[in-house]
């Protein structure tokens, strides 16, 4: 073909910069021959994945997780509030997803990124129909009080695979979540307790110590691409913008292995935390 | 309320003319041109730099100069309770101008006609002084983007409570309504490019605590420039020099 004859003429003479910003597609193709992708992976591997939890010293629980560069910060913040009538023993979780401008060229003040409400509504989708939370233990009193976790995740270097990068960090920060301790107030409202008022108890405290949530079925993804019949995992923002078929969560093979590197990975996380 | 002991400390045990600890990193955000994180005590801030790249509004480009564009933003989970409004209320904006101003005064705008850069700046953690870290983010920002400027601007805050000047107020001490004073410098050149304060003085106290904050400052880019050399000397390694 015409097109590739002309840039395979001009590859022999140009710098590598300049043919992977003219022809992205004939570069990276050039590499999918050789079954390797241009920041040498094998085809079928995540780039490397690190947690760190307890980020934010002011949230209740917050987590900060890197898929090689795409990084997302996320924190939990408690508050008291009173609780439906069709479902008084169950408490609220709301997921917020933010896309400020520093995390990516595209980003404008004004004109929000087309991937922020959708990922916002994913995550939203997977983390409260998981089942990963009893909203149950989010209770204080029944009927009359109930915790409200507003979960914030902030992406601070957006690299492809968002999803991803958003759901670990939101697993993380919950796993990290400390229910702080409150006690009932004279006219009956629900008050935080301080931990410096904690000596001169006279109110009788609702729960008794920190406690944390228990998670059932924690729930990771993969993001895959599908080019002609490669189907590469963990895209960045560069394969992103170039290859057309996107999808999360769909080669079961691949999502096993990379299932099992992030339970490992988040273990070792919250054992470091518990040593301390 | 008590701000400074008897003994001359204050309530997180610094002495009045001791600043927080600050530590700063460059290169945060790989998608940017130019990024850096700066942490004040607990006050932490992530700013990026885009540019110089094409005016994205036609009808603002500037034929003889860069337009410099800033936005200032806090996460909702900076401050002590949930903020509901992280932008676009009155406080964000006036800070958000105050920056502009600031660091257009720095750099050599006329080297880069038709152009647009854009200062982005992010809160992270509030305690206090998030307007001085600010600006000092946004210097190692557009210093690790490689644009061009005439001077590093290095800003502090001071404040005066229980008759003592205070160096680098931390959000206590800021919301206890005594005078608040923000200065921005351009260390070398020993020109003031911002000046801000809340409540008021009597002359001669607001000149030892504009003073005070003035030594702030300069400790401050004491400490970015060796950041700045500890970056270059690093990039110079890398590329085998």
């Amino acid at each position: 073909m015409g097109s590739t004859n002309t840039s395979g003429d001009l590859s022999s003479e140009m710098e590598v910069d300049a043919f992977r910003r003219l022809f992205p597609l004939h570069f990276h193709e050039r590499h999918l021959l050789e079954s390797i992708r241009t920041d040498a992976r094998p085809l079928g591997k995540a780039r490397d994945t690190s947690l760190a939890l307890g980020a934010v010293a002011s949230a209740n629980g917050s987590a900060l997780a890197k898929i090689g560069c795409t990084t997302m910060l996320a924190a939990i913040k408690m508050e008291v509030m009173t609780p439906t009538t069709e479902s008084p023993d169950e408490g609220c979780i709301v997921i917020d997803f933010h896309m400020p401008p520093i995390c990516s060229p595209i980003v404008r003040p004004g004109r929000p990124a087309e991937a922020a409400p959708v990922v916002s509504k994913q995550l939203s989708d997977t983390i409260l129909s998981s089942g990963m939370i009893d909203l149950k233990e989010l209770s204080l009193v029944s009927g009359k009080a109930a915790w409200m976790a507003y979960l914030d995740i902030y992406c601070l270097d957006a690299d492809g695979a968002l999803f991803d990068a958003a759901l670990l960090s939101a697993v993380a920060a919950f796993s990290h979540l400390e229910i702080p301790v409150v006690s009932l107030n004279d006219d009956g409202r629900v008050v935080v307790v301080s931990d410096e008022d904690g000596g001169k108890l006279d109110k009788e405290a609702v729960n008794k110590e920190k406690r944390k949530l228990k998670l059932s079925s924690v729930s990771f993804s993969l993001t895959c691409i599908l080019h002609k019949n490669y189907i590469l995992a963990d895209p960045t923002a560069e394969e992103e913008s170039i290859m057309e078929t996107l999808m999360t969560v769909d080669c079961v093979a691949l999502t096993r292995q990379r299932v099992k590197e992030l339970q490992k990975i988040l273990n070792e996380a919250i054992s470091d935390m518990e040593v301390d | 309320m008590e701000f400074v002991s008897p003994e001359g400390l204050r309530l997180d045990g610094r002495r009045p003319m001791e600043m927080r600890q600050i530590r700063a990193e460059i290169g945060a955000v790989s998608r940017a041109d130019g990024s850096a994180v700066f942490e004040m005590g607990n006050t932490k801030v992530i700013a990026a730099v885009y540019g110089p790249r094409e005016v994205q509004n036609r009808s603002q480009q500037i034929n003889d100069q860069a337009l410099v564009r800033c936005e200032y933003s806090m996460a909702n989970f900076s401050t002590g309770d949930r903020m509901r409004k992280p932008k676009g209320d009155r406080r964000s904006t006036e800070i958000s101008l105050v920056i502009r101003q600031t660091m257009e005064a720095c750099i050599l705008t006329h080297l880069m006609p038709r152009s647009q850069i854009d200062i982005f700046v992010q809160v992270l953690q509030a305690d206090g002084g998030t307007r001085s870290a600010c600006i000092n983010a946004a210097t190692l920002a557009l210093a690790d983007a490689g644009i061009p400027m005439c001077d590093l601007v290095t800003s502090c805050s001071a404040g005066y409570l229980n008759s003592t000047a205070l160096l680098d107020l931390n959000y206590v001490e800021d919301s206890a309504g005594g005078p608040d004073v923000t200065v921005g410098i351009l260390p070398k050149s020993e020109k003031v490019t911002l000046l801000q304060m809340d409540a008021k003085l009597p002359m001669d106290t607001f000149e030892n605590v504009m003073q005070l904050a003035i030594e702030g400052c300069k400790a401050v880019a004491t400490y970015i420039r060796e950041v700045l050399l500890e970056n270059t000397k690093q990039l110079e390694y890398r590329r085998g020099v």
